[in-house]
């Protein structure tokens, strides 16, 4: 008796009602939150309050009386004789059962828990897609920095604004085997890529054509696709660049 | 001697902000070389036009001491009257201006720090500061040893391993064909001058030793080798003696070509006594310049941003007395922790961006998942609080700031001194804690009936907040 006493004033400490609970439950919008308000909420009054709403859940999924949710000892009752099918006897909430509870309310909560860190994370990510900048130690901010204008300027890869081969100082017809270097300057379909891309001034843009050209024509180079060696690479999960989409259709706000 | 008149004209233009604005520096070197993601229009790293302000009073009429008063729509709405002049006349006949708070109110917040500036450390990669050298104090930029902006000529090469300023390139630095551009332009035509500058060492050597060897003997000196007496032959001997021991013949090059001093390699810190044997000496070395590791700074050390020379005073507080710490700062969280590629969340302290403070990481996370996340509800977005520790400029101009977690005592009492908290002092009042701004409209009706019969120094435009 003392146990049920327990329980249904943790219920009656509960600030809202069964009601409330199941019209917040249709109103969200993800799937996977909606499953999870069904499921006991944390906070309030700790472990008895977790108790309290799993047996208005019950009460809720049965389709009782909705009077019945107004009187925490009545769901009680109810819980008692009809929730649980494994109980045949009509006694108290034994220790164990008990325990249960707050097992299955423990996971519960766990499991919300990981779903609130999921959905920060996505919104995280969203917003972050935004704001794409990477920060170095030492770089100066203003508020128009952290502008959308000023954010968008580094969504796009731009050319370099130094030529790469004379900062380098080599001859880019000696390097027509160093697959690496001439896949940087050719698209995944094997076309030469642009000086406004490349970045490059015009003799070397017209000495690394050259040396494409070469690497094709010898058979070291594959034109249709990315060298079989850097596809490798790749797939080891080493660093290679892929283009992000930054497509507001995929935004999941 | 008398001073020269100056004719009216002469002393209006004089004092004239046209001649008053110096030319634009540089711009700030890029670090890297094969970026692909930029912005032209981001605020650089350190300033290169000169901010100018006026008073309100002129800055209504667009008087900003320039050949032709600025458009008011423009520059007036901003609270800090700051200004950026691209160009006083251009072609089109008008004056070209930004504004200029972003670097202005940049430097104003870190001189409210209270930091100074002091040396890079050494020995570490990519990192301005290292955890376990946190609490070793560095000497400040203007240590009499490293503060050096006027050199003497001669002293020039005493001074290599203090000396911030040199004329010539920073060999690590280089790129390879950058360091051929200047083979071929800078170094080769200087071929003839170079040996005459080994004439004279071999002559200053051959008389150190003829002098030492008479002195042992007991005998007078003999007479001083002139340095044009020396032959084709001994040079070509003492070039091949040179080629044989790669550390004086970087001696000679770098104080012949004032090359900034450059780490040696670890074999040579090491002193490995077996290279001696394959041919080549290479001997211990300790260079002591702290811009040997990361190269010279392109300004002066501390980039005129502070001139405190410690941090190693107390804060005094009027009711609580001196305290242990600085008072506490808010850092904005610029950019969270991404577990995606294992990126460091970023924190923004007075404009400046910086590493989160040591030992915090992704996975040891001091702040239990708050700079883990962007939380769209917070206003103004997500803030910490810190304690600045120590500031460097790097070589590249940049300020690298080292942060520690800020004391809960210290940030209390911080906050309760801006009035945002209460502590042990003088209870808060409330509504000076929620007292609304008044906007402009609010401002004009108060007014509307003309000023308040009391007058104030603000009321003047003599206040520094009317500015």
């Amino acid at each position: 008796m003392s146990c049920r006493q327990w329980l249904s004033s943790a219920v009656r400490r509960l600030p809202s009602g069964a009601g409330q609970q199941q019209t917040r439950a249709l109103s969200t919008s993800t799937p996977d939150a909606k499953g999870l308000q069904m499921l006991p909420r944390a906070g309030g009054g700790g472990g008895s309050g977790g108790g309290g709403t799993m047996i208005r859940r019950v009460v809720g999924i049965r389709g009782g009386n909705p009077n019945n949710n107004n009187n925490p000892t009545d769901a009680l009752q109810s819980l008692l004789s009809l929730g649980d099918t494994r109980r045949s006897g009509r006694g108290p909430v034994t220790a164990e059962e008990q325990r249960e509870i707050m097992e299955q309310q423990q996971q519960a909560n766990n499991a919300r828990l990981s779903v609130r860190d999921l959905r920060n994370s996505a919104t995280t990510d969203n917003f972050l897609s935004y704001m794409p900048r990477r920060w170095k130690a030492g770089d100066v901010y203003s508020p128009r920095d952290l502008s959308p204008v000023e954010q968008k300027k580094w969504t796009k890869r731009q050319a370099p604004l130094k030529d790469i081969v004379d900062l380098l100082g080599f001859n880019p017809l000696d390097n027509y085997k160093n697959f690496s270097f001439i896949s940087e300057f050719m698209t995944p379909f094997g076309r030469i890529k642009h000086s406004r891309e490349t970045g490059l001034r015009p003799v070397n843009q017209r000495k690394v054509a050259k040396a494409i050209r070469r690497a094709i024509g010898m058979g070291l180079h594959p034109s249709v696709h990315k060298h079989p060696e850097l596809m490798r690479l790749s797939n080891q999960g080493f660093p290679m660049y892929v283009p992000r989409t930054t497509s507001t259709a995929e935004k999941k706000l | 001697m008398a001073t020269r008149s100056v004719s009216p004209g002469g002393a209006l233009l004089r004092t004239s902000r046209m001649f008053a604005l110096p030319s634009p520096i540089p711009k700030p070197p890029s670090d890297v070389t094969g970026k692909d993601f930029y912005s032209d229009t981001m605020t650089q790293a350190f300033p290169t036009h000169q901010v100018i302000t006026t008073l309100s009073a002129p800055r209504k009429q667009g008087d900003w001491g320039l050949k032709r008063p600025l458009p008011l729509r423009s520059t007036t709405k901003s609270s800090k009257a700051m200004l950026r002049v691209n160009a006083i006349d251009s072609v089109e006949q008008i004056t070209d201006y930004t504004s200029g708070t972003d670097h202005g109110m940049t430097l104003r917040k870190f001189q409210a720090l209270g930091l100074p500036i002091t040396l890079r450390q050494q020995s570490q990669v990519g990192q301005p500061f290292s955890a376990t050298q946190l609490h070793i104090p560095t000497p400040s930029v203007f240590d009499d040893e490293f503060d050096f902006t006027a050199i003497d000529k001669k002293k020039q090469d005493e001074s290599t391993d203090q000396r911030w300023k040199f004329s010539g390139p920073w060999l690590s630095g280089m790129p390879q064909g950058d360091f051929k551009k200047w083979l071929a332009k800078e170094v080769r035509p200087k071929r003839p001058a170079f040996r005459a500058f080994l004439r004279e060492r071999i002559a200053n050597e051959m008389n150190e030793a003829a002098k030492l060897a008479a002195v042992d003997k007991g005998e007078e000196p003999p007479a001083p080798v002139e340095a044009s007496s020396i032959t084709e032959d001994q040079v070509i001997a003492y070039l091949r003696k040179l080629r044989h021991n790669r550390p004086m013949l970087y001696d000679m090059v770098g104080k012949f070509l004032d090359l900034a001093p450059v780490k040696p390699s670890s074999a040579a810190e090491e002193g490995l006594a077996f290279l001696k044997t394959q041919g080549k000496v290479l001997e211990y070395r300790d260079v002591k310049s702290p811009w040997a590791e990361s190269g010279p700074p392109v300004t002066h050390p501390s980039a005129g941003l502070s001139y405190l020379r410690t941090s190693m005073y107390m804060e005094n507080h009027p009711i609580y007395g001196p305290q242990k710490h600085h008072p506490s700062v808010q850092a904005r969280v610029i950019r969270p922790y991404r577990s995606q590629g294992n990126q460091a969340a970023k924190l923004g302290v007075a404009g400046f961006v910086v590493e989160t403070p040591v030992g915090d990481s992704l996975l040891n996370s001091k702040t239990g998942g708050k700079w883990s996340y962007i939380d769209p509800t917070l206003v103004g977005g997500a803030k910490t609080w810190v304690q600045p520790q120590r500031a460097t400029v790097s070589s590249h101009g940049k300020v690298l700031m080292s942060i520690n977690d800020a004391s809960t005592e210290t940030t209390l009492v911080t906050q309760e001194l801006l009035g945002e908290k209460e502590c042990l002092g003088t209870p808060l009042v409330q509504p000076q804690l929620h007292q609304p701004r008044e906007d402009a409209k609010e401002l004009r009706k108060r007014y509307a009936a003309g000023p308040p019969a009391m007058s104030s120094a603000e009321d003047y435009g003599l206040d520094s907040k009317s500015l």
